[in-house]
């Protein structure tokens, strides 16, 4: 077999809200665009098409929108490739060459050269160990919300026993709100960050067109019939073999657990948990774009041109959560600013690329990172463990190392990520570190070296494990000249 | 870096396998060496090795010199109370034609004149050992005694070792220039400008040790050569046994290479190079991808070998520069500057021989007669490192 070839003006990574605005941008100012995504169908997190007809999400607002977008990507022939996985790009050889971008699918090598390539690639949830994480059972909030939305028919969670929601961040709210359509019962719902009602008003109150939103969500989770446990948090997850109780602990003043005053829910067969989410920047960082900390955009994002999305590499654009942490709004937004310009670069004929315009969408696009901004301060993300470790608690799973393990290494002298990595192997397994680098960062910090300085796991061939034979025929593709 | 010293008996440029080995032997000899790293110990084309230790190679004048360096290597596994994953698996060479057989039923008849175990073995004696290895070959060379370290732990635990017998060592600070006075090294001055007296000074800076000596007029020959290598996924123990490698015929390893391995973690390491890769420009100072072209040839090779690997999901991949000169060996001992020292050139198998270069280096700096006279000669004469030079006579 040898690999399909494709060519494009732009190739979008990501059928998310961010990758379906920019495909339907650039298409629209007649770029010849294809959609990449590994989900068997377009729509991402947020526009999540199910999978089943006459499930209650399939009148949900985002399954709509999303229906919409597609079909408008559609209609201006943008073309789909769902349920192909992108495992290498190749930036230009050459200032006129285009990119590379080599993917499978169905056991299928495929490549697309591409004259620009905007990286859409989306978020993904930051897991952060506590005492039992790795039980099966546990799962992460977001997770338990994919479950939910592609188990068909059904529409519930595949556990026995009692369901918890924890963690911290209005997306649990999201998810909560997912449930309650679904039907499936919440029996409790822990949020770290204490009521206060106030402060969270206020800061709405700057934000009035989004005050419907958050009273639907909101109501959504009293429908779920949870239990609400603010200022608290899951400290422990126990069962054998498989969770099955979970103790929560109020957080004290100080900011720490207070585990003389835990209790014990028994019976639990589901406990669902996300402190927050970091952008996936496999694809950026291989390609060497620039990237910058901030905790409060996800931790390590791609850097890009306010007025564009161009990142530090000629050709490469991104949008959405890839460039900090936003939410839906700011995605679609600098989606469209990311595709008219990516489209700009190579299409003569272009339409939509002036400056009134564009200053329009910026202008819109900062609203939204604003909103983003409030919420990201009234829900920050921990960037330390959020229940204190012990030693023998597993920090990297896929190579089942410790946090002793690891701080061993530190105190020999290991003082950023690839030194943990190589003295230990956490980030060497199947993950890449994609999964552990937050935790690693979080054990260095306590030994006083900022997460800025322990650098971050740079994505290199293959961006996701590939088989030898796709590999080679990927590779050795030969592109007879137009 | 606040905490360093201003002085020191001598300062250690470079913490990969050789400087760490290196300040290792000096402060087992008594020194209180003081060893400098740019980046992270081990980070460099060290963390990136296959780290096999044998005499089953080119340069069979090294013979002597490989086996010593590889009893060392047990001798350090069994006495660190680290686990440095020392694992004596041996290595197969296999035979694809006819100029490679020949090639092989050389070296085995040298190596077993000079008093190694190797043998040369028909296909069904190979597959005996390695039961996967099903691809067309004439024949395969093997030398049980080749072993291999996990290259991450042998640093560590060369760390622990020269800690406890009193070196200092410190990550995150390059030499920016040695320091010299009137024909003697008086220190070296890192990049943030603070200063070290010391009277000896070694660079063990790898591929890029001719930049540090280019400040005193010292031309050294060694160039960067890129390398690189794939890992698959864990795959079950047993699926390989062995270190197999390609058997060099004419042109050494500019003529291309192969090497897999399965290592202790379950990972299928393996690379296979047909033509030198050139070193590309600003190479030192970015992250560098592994051509396609490489891959390719990697993949082809292996299942060339192994068709039972087809579907083998590759996991990661790195590049790293080794050190190259002229005849593939390394430049090591003392430079014109009074106390200064130069131990690199690794031409891709500094393992091999980084315990004898380590004891060549701290005898040298000591004056201690710590290795038999026989072979300090061959190491002076072997490695010279102005062999080279004009005028330079053998
Ligand atoms: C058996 C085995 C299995 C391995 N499996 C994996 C695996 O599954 N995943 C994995 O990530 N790695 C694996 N490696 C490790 C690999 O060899 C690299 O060490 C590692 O990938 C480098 O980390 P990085 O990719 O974050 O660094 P890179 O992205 O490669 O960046 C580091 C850059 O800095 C340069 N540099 C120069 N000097 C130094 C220095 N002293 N310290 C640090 N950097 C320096 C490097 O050359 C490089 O260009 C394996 C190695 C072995 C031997
Ligand atoms: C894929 C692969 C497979 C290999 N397989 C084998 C094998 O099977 N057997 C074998 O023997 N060898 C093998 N090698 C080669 C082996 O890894 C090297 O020969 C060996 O690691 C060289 O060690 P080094 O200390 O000279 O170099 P390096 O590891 O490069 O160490 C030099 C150090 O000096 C530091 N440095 C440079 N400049 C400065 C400065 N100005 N100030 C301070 N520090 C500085 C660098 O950061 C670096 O850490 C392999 C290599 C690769 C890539």
């Amino acid at each position: 077999m040898t690999a399909e070839h494709l060519c494009c003006d732009v190739a979008v990574v990501g059928a998310g809200p961010a990758g379906l605005a920019a495909s339907l941008a650039a298409a629209e100012a007649n770029a010849v665009v294809i959609c990449i995504d590994q989900f068997p169908r377009a729509g991402g997190q947020y526009h999540m098409q199910p999978n089943a007809s006459g499930t209650p999400f399939a009148n949900t607002p985002q399954v709509q929108q999303g229906q919409q977008a597609i079909q408008a990507c559609e209609a201006a022939n943008v073309r789909f490739l769902t349920g192909a996985e992108l495992f290498w790009a190749e930036p230009p050889k050459t200032p006129d060459a285009p990119f590379r971008l080599h993917l499978a699918r169905d056991d299928q090598a495929i490549v697309i050269e591409a004259k620009t390539v905007v990286a859409a690639t989306g978020a993904m949830e930051r897991p952060m160990p506590f005492p039992g994480w790795t039980l099966p059972g546990v799962i992460g909030a977001g997770a338990g919300q994919r479950l939910l939305k592609t188990s068909g028919a059904t529409c519930a969670l595949p556990f026995e026993g009692k369901t918890v929601l924890a963690g911290s961040g209005p997306f649990l709210l999201a998810v909560a709100s997912t449930f309650a359509k679904a039907g499936q019962g919440i029996d409790h719902f822990v949020e770290r960050q204490p009521a206060a009602l106030w402060t969270k008003a206020k800061a709405m109150l700057r934000h009035p067109s989004r005050l419907p939103d958050a009273i639907a969500l909101l109501r959504d989770l009293s429908r779920t019939g949870a239990r609400r446990h603010m200022g608290a948090i899951v400290t422990r997850a126990m069962g054998n073999g498989k969770v099955e109780a979970v103790e929560i602990s109020p957080v004290g003043a100080n900011g720490q657990p207070d585990l003389q005053q835990s209790f014990v829910v028994d019976g639990v067969g589901a406990l669902c948990i996300g402190y927050g989410f970091q952008p996936v920047i496999d694809l950026t960082t291989a390609l060497g774009a620039a990237h910058s900390y901030d905790l409060s955009l996800g931790g390590w994002y791609c850097g890009v041109d306010a007025m564009s999305g161009a990142t530090s590499v000629s050709g490469l654009y991104a949008a959405g959560e890839v460039t900090g942490l936003g939410g839906a709004n700011p995605a679609r937004i600098s989606g469209q600013l990311a595709g008219l310009h990516a489209a700009a670069t190579c299409v003569k004929e272009t339409s939509g690329l002036n400056d009134t315009a564009i200053q329009a969408i910026v202008t819109q696009l900062n609203k939204h990172r604003a909103f983003a901004a409030t919420l990201a301060q009234l829900y920050p993300m921990p960037e330390s463990f959020p229940v204190p470790l012990a030693e023998d608690d597993v920090v990297c799973r896929c190579e089942d190392v410790t946090l002793a393990d690891i701080n061993a290494a530190i105190a020999e002298g290991a003082r950023e990520n690839l030194a943990v990595k190589m003295w230990t192997r956490a980030g060497m397994g199947l993950c890449q570190g994609r999964n552990c680098g937050a935790s690693i960062a979080a054990t260095l910090r306590e030994a006083g070296v900022e997460p800025e300085h322990t650098g971050y796991n740079r994505s290199h061939f293959p961006l996701r494990p590939v088989s030898a034979r796709i590999a080679k025929e990927a590779l050795t593709c030969e592109f007879s000249p137009d | 870096m606040t905490d360093l010293p201003t002085s020191s008996d001598v300062v250690v440029v470079g913490g990969g396998v050789i400087g760490m080995f290196i300040a290792f032997s000096l402060a087992e000899a008594g020194m209180k060496p003081l060893l400098l790293e740019a980046r992270a110990f081990g980070g460099a084309v060290t963390g990136g090795s296959l780290a096999a230790i044998g005499t089953h190679m080119h340069g069979r004048e090294e013979f002597d010199i490989l086996a010593y360096a590889r009893g060392r290597w047990r001798a350090f596994s069994d006495a660190s109370q680290d686990r440095i994953e020392y694992n004596a698996c041996g290595k197969m060479g296999f035979i694809l034609n006819d100029a490679e057989l020949a090639a092989g039923k050389s070296l085995v008849a040298q190596e077993k004149s000079q008093g190694a175990r190797s043998e040369l073995l028909t296909p069904e004696q190979a597959r005996l050992h390695e039961p996967l290895l099903k691809g067309p070959i004439l024949a395969a060379t093997f030398d049980p005694d080749t072993a291999t370290v996990n290259p991450f732990l042998a640093v560590r635990a060369l760390m622990k070792a020269a800690r406890k017998a009193g070196a200092q060592l410190r990550e995150n600070t390059p030499v920016a220039r040695v320091l010299s006075d009137a024909g003697l090294v008086t220190g070296v001055q890192t990049a943030s400008g603070h200063c070290i007296s010391a009277p000896h000074v070694v660079l063990a800076c790898g591929p890029w040790t001719a930049k540090l000596a280019a400040n005193f007029d010292i031309n050294l020959s060694i160039v960067p050569r890129q390398a690189q290598c794939l890992a698959s996924i864990r795959q079950p123990l047993g699926t390989l046994h062995k270190v197999i490698s390609s058997c060099e015929a004419e042109g050494g390893v500019d003529s291309g290479y192969t090497q897999i391995q399965q290592c202790p973690s379950g990972q299928i390491l393996f690379n296979t190079v047909t033509a030198p890769i050139p070193t590309p420009e600003g190479a030192e100072d970015r992250v560098g991808e592994v051509p396609p072209g490489f891959v390719a040839d990697s993949v082809e090779t292996l299942l060339k070998l192994f068709p039972a690997l087809k579907s083998l999901p590759i996991l990661r991949s790195w590049v790293r520069f080794e050190g190259v000169t002229p005849d593939a060996r390394f430049l090591a001992g003392p430079l014109p500057t009074a106390g200064l020292f130069v131990c690199a050139g690794d031409n891709g198998s500094g393992f091999c021989r980084a315990p004898l270069l380590a004891q060549f280096i701290a005898d040298g700096i000591t004056g201690a007669g710590t290795l038999p006279d026989a072979m300090r000669r061959d190491t002076e004469r072997l490695y010279n490192p102005f062999r080279f030079s004009e005028g330079h006579t053998a």
